[in-house]
């Protein structure tokens, strides 16, 4: 389900979600290995990307001009990739979409909060639809600019123009079906309109109305006297039947007949030719308005345009009917202007003769013969007669035509995923749902099957899937995957921990993302790996740090043991520098430092009692003496570190002068060396690397202490 | 369409990516593992980082230790050892890595080990060549080497059988995939050896209030639990009711669909939903992507495949990678 392979060049070799035993594609796997290969393995990395390590047996010592034993090979799968869209492009699209997506699922949210949808709210989503749609559209691409006559070049036919993409001629599709509330009465002149834009991108295989006028085009420069071609007259033929009627005006103007010499003897041709223009070029259309560079006549209302079209086609039979025919003496100008006016009159032999492909045919019949056609049944109807009038074209915009005319949402469903990728169908799906209760159940009721997600859901996780394979897209995916109610959190989830965490940007962003989405488990467990991860690479400060952060008693406790242990030994080594910043740093937040901000006040005890064992006097055994009070009395010196504090104390318990420690003081410490003898018999305790009379020794240095305080009190 | 991020050097015999596909771990028949890094996130060019010498004879599969315990691997040899390395930075700035464990050996050899992460701890299962699976704990969470074992004991539903001398040629272990929040400890076993009662790939749970190993779910229909199991793999569950076990046989991949909860008497309810070809000869390996819809395998016909359900829930073999010069 997830997504198909993707291939270069041709976007057929997708894989099918929808035909029932659909055989494996196979592709080459190039890996610049020489033979054998003796094994392969395979992991996913993020995403959607597999990598294959393809290695090589291994060779006997002596082969010295064998360089490398294997490699690791990096396949994305089911990328949009049928080569149309380059990668940077690609990823323009996929963030110009997130801004409208989330727009639109923010508005269904809140309308779903009011929960009944009342008359009011469906016109309100329309028009949500219609902006949303507008806004996708502009992404794909601006809008092809229409064929304007040149003034340059009188022999240029057709506008040489950036060839448009299929992503977005589908996407017009279903704006104009779906998407577009106000264009539903025009929906014939619509697809008028997407196949004078896109018909150039039906020539692949098959010969189009568009591909034939290039040809011609190429053949024109080199051609005098135009109108003694017959080829000349197809291509007017060809143009105008599917309405393009400024290029039929064009080349009607290239008649020889308008040349000044000839204008005398031609008289008659000229004025028939002319007439056939300014007739064509005031053809009534029902719309409500047309390009500024566009011929013809619009009329809203259908009466209006009912009255005009019969008036129009009037003149025509006028025209055709006129004796002004009998004095043309140029044969092929006779016979092209009558097959022109033929076309005109909606004669279906004609139209048929001037198409290429059912498509053009099925336009050509909107324009000439059924103006007036609406409902998507019997438009339906219409192409299906087309269809059998002309091969049908095997071209994924076709299918994706006759899916949606068709009605049948499984098939436009599949058409967009197979065809168009996962990122049109996970923005599509939103227009095919508008009041479509059929697509609607379709793609949003829950499958057990899927792992109770709908297919709308599926789609979405597909496309983030994809979108989280790469390193400048992934931060895009989370958007898509909010909006999956069963199972986008847990794939965020994943997402988020196979970030490249030892990367500062990417382990801020992703913390930032956590917050915004409210996982905060995620982000623990990612403070945690960066926390270690720091704290081995010698970075121990900001290890610390994030540990602090995730409150990591566990982890943190094992850092203050070494701390302590290192505090404890180094204290007359020079390295205790390195140390003193990062002890500064735990003791300067009291509260975040899970356990380590004693060792602050240790190391004052530790500093002092270098003193005393460096032989500086009495005062420096007072002041350890008292840091040794504040340690015992700080309730944030962990139990496990009495005994060894203690312990280093001796020579102060012991100080020969005076006892350095009152009755009560004493007390204190042989309280919580009560303690500790009854914690001890716990099973979780741990013992301190101290010989085993440790805990004796203290107690008598204490005993004796006590006795040598109250005889001095 | 494909694209290639590492040459590896002569003599690479096995390879393992870490958590988030930034590192490679690369095994050489001569025992010495390289580690390749990219060093930014956006780039997919590797180099060679760190090259060390882990073992005298060859190293046959090398995984790592989840990234909460640090940037190690523990590395299997073609002498049945098992050895944990980890890459430290001490005194400067010089990157390191260090041997912090090596399991102690007896007669038997480690086939195949895998780490599971349970709430805090790190567990390591170990798959021995003598059918004996063994548990071991993670002492301290910021120290690699102290490790207690906490289970030992065979891949079998009934414990009262006695099985005889076995001898196992391979194992393959997959943990649960973990889930942040999930507390469930889990895993499935199986083995390719002589005795047919170890083979069968067998779910085991951790039972905390008992403080032991369950056997709750054994994935194999009744005439199929003699066969030799060569791959197991456990997908991703990112909200499914269920769970969705791959597991490779002489006849193929089976999909299973267990139960996430076990009924009264402490099993998993079980449906066999696909049975797959597989490959031309026996599977190799077989890994599930991040959403665990996808699963892709190798195997002895040296070609890739990959698995996927339509929307009716009917697994397909939807594309091959055939390796091409």
């Amino acid at each position: 389900m997830p997504g198909m392979a993707s291939d270069s060049g041709d976007g057929n070799t997708s894989l099918v979600q929808y035909s029932p035993n659909p055989q494996p594609i196979t592709y080459p796997l190039h890996h610049g290995l020489k033979p054998p290969i003796s094994r392969l393995s395979i992991s996913w990395a993020r995403g959607n990307t597999l990598r294959v390590t393809v290695l090589r047996p291994p060779q006997p010592s002596a082969v010295p001009e064998e360089e490398s034993g294997g490699s690791v090979v990096e396949v994305k799968i089911g990328d949009d990739g049928d080569g149309e869209i380059d990668d940077a492009q690609w990823r323009r699209i996929a963030y110009g979409s997130v801004t409208p997506f989330a727009l639109l699922q923010s508005r269904k949210n809140s309308a779903s909060t009011l929960s009944k949808m009342s008359a009011f709210d469906n016109s309100m989503w329309s028009q949500h639809i219609m902006e949303y749609s507008a806004e996708i559209k502009s992404l794909l691409g601006a809008p092809k600019l229409s064929y304007k006559s040149p003034i340059d070049n009188p022999k240029e036919i057709l506008e040489d123009i950036r060839k448009p993409t299929c992503l977005k001629a589908a996407w017009e599709l279903m704006d104009i079906f779906y998407a577009d509330q106000q264009s539903q009465a025009w929906i014939p002149e619509r697809l008028i309109d997407w196949l004078a834009d896109y018909d150039c991108l039906l020539s692949g295989t098959q010969s189009s109305v568009h591909s034939k006028l290039v040809d011609f085009q190429k053949e024109l420069v080199a051609l005098q006297a135009v109108e003694d071609h017959p080829k000349y007259w197809e291509a007017i033929s060809s143009a105008l039947a599917i309405g393009w009627l400024e290029v039929v005006v064009k080349l009607l103007r290239l008649h020889g007949s308008y040349h000044y010499d000839q204008l005398g003897s031609r008289e008659t041709e000229n004025g028939l030719v002319e007439a056939v223009a300014v007739l064509l070029s005031k053809m009534p259309r029902l719309r409500p308005e047309l390009k500024a560079d566009k011929l013809g006549e619009c009329y809203k209302s259908k009466p209006d345009f009912m009255k005009a079209w019969e008036k129009w086609r009037a003149q025509i039979t006028k025209l055709d009917c006129s004796s002004f025919w009998l004095q043309c003496e140029h044969e092929e100008t006779r016979s092209g202007l009558k097959s022109v006016l033929q076309i005109l009159l909606g004669n279906s032999s004609s139209l048929s003769n001037a198409t290429q492909q059912w498509i053009e045919l099925y336009v050509a019949h909107f324009l000439y013969i059924r103006p007036f056609m609406a409902g998507l049944e019997s438009m339906y109807d219409l192409a299906q007669k087309c269809m059998q009038m002309k091969p049908v074209h095997e071209h994924k915009l076709i299918r994706l035509l006759i899916g949606i005319l068709g009605e049948n949402p499984e098939v436009i469903i599949a058409e967009c995923s197979r065809s168009f990728g996962p990122w049109m169908i996970a923005h599509a799906a939103e227009l095919l749902t508008v009041g479509n209760i059929q697509a609607e159940i379709l793609l949003s009721e829950p499958r057990y099957k899927l792992g109770g997600m709908c297919i709308e859901e599926l789609n979405r996780l597909i496309y983030a899937q994809i979108l989280s394979s790469h390193a400048l897209t992934w931060q895009i995916a989370p958007i898509y995957l909010s909006s999956c109610m069963i199972q986008g959190m847990g794939l965020l989830e994943t997402v988020l921990c196979k970030q490249a965490l030892q990367n500062n940007q990417v382990l801020l962003k992703t913390i930032e993302i956590c917050r915004l989405y409210e996982l905060d488990v995620v982000s623990r467990k990612i403070m945690k790996i960066a926390g270690v991860h720091d704290w081995k690479h010698g970075k121990k400060g900001s290890g610390v740090f994030w540990l602090q952060q995730v409150r990591d008693e566990v982890r943190l406790s094992r850092i203050a043991k070494q701390l302590f242990d290192f505090v404890g030994k180094s204290v007359s080594d020079e390295s205790f520098k390195q140390w003193e910043g990062l002890i500064e740093l735990l003791g300067s937040e009291s509260g975040t430092a899970g356990g380590l901000e004693f060792l602050n006040k240790y190391r004052d005890f530790r500093r002092s009692l270098h003193l005393v064992n460096s032989g500086v006097a009495t005062d420096a055994a007072q002041k350890a003496a008292e840091a040794l009070i504040l340690l015992m009395k700080n309730p944030s010196t962990p139990q496990r570190f009495w005994l060894p504090i203690l312990y280093d104390a001796l020579k102060l318990l012991n100080w020969p002068k005076y006892p350095l420690f009152d009755v009560s003081q004493t007390n204190l410490m042989l309280n919580k060396l009560q303690e500790l003898s009854m914690v001890k018999l716990r099973p979780d305790f741990v013992d301190a690397d101290l010989p085993p009379e440790a805990l004796n020794t203290v107690r008598l240095a204490l005993g004796t202490n006590l006795g040598r305080a109250i005889l001095k009190e | 369409m494909e694209k290639a991020i590492v040459t590896l050097e002569i003599n690479s015999s096995c390879t393992a990516w870490n958590y988030n596909g930034q590192r490679l771990a690369a095994g050489s028949s001569d025992g010495t593992l390289a580690i390749y890094d990219s060093a930014d996130p956006a780039s997919s060019n590797f180099s060679c980082a760190s090259k060390f010498k882990v073992l005298e004879t060859s190293i046959l599969k090398v995984v790592w230790v989840p990234p909460e315990f640090g940037d190690a691997v523990a590395c299997i040899g073609s002498d049945g050892s098992l050895s944990l390395w980890e890459e430290v930075v001490e005194d400067g700035d010089l990157i390191q890595w260090k041997l912090c464990k090596s399991f102690k050996r007896n007669s038997s050899t480690v086939l195949d080990i895998q780490f599971g992460v349970f709430s805090t701890s790190l567990k390591l299962v170990a798959a021995y060549s003598d059918g004996q699976v063994k548990i071991f704990e993670l002492l301290d969470p910021l120290d690699l080497k102290d490790w207690q074992l906490q289970a030992e004991f065979e891949n079998v539903i009934e414990s009262a059988s006695k099985i005889g001398q076995a001898f196992c040629l391979s194992a393959t272990i997959s943990w649960i995939p973990q889930r942040v929040e999930s507390q469930r400890s889990s895993f499935v076993l199986g083995f390719n050896s002589d005795v047919p009662q170890l083979n069968s790939s067998k779910v085991w749970e951790f039972d905390e209030d008992h403080q032991r190993w369950l056997p709750v779910a054994e994935l194999a229909l009744p005439e199929d639990k003699d066969d030799r199991v060569l791959s197991v793999a456990w997908a991703p569950n990112i909200g499914r009711p269920y769970e969705v076990i791959a597991v490779a046989t002489g006849k193929g991949i089976s999909i299973w669909q267990v139960g996430s909860n076990p009924d009264s008497d402490g099993r998993l309810s079980l449906e066999r939903v696909a049975s797959l070809s597989g490959h031309n000869g026996e599977v190799w390996q077989m890994e599930w992507d991040m959403s665990g819809m996808t699963l892709a395998t190798t195997g002895s016909d040296g070609v890739v495949k990959l698995w996927q359900a339509n929307l009716n829930g009917a697994w397909q073999e939807q594309a091959i990678f055939e390796p091409a010069t």
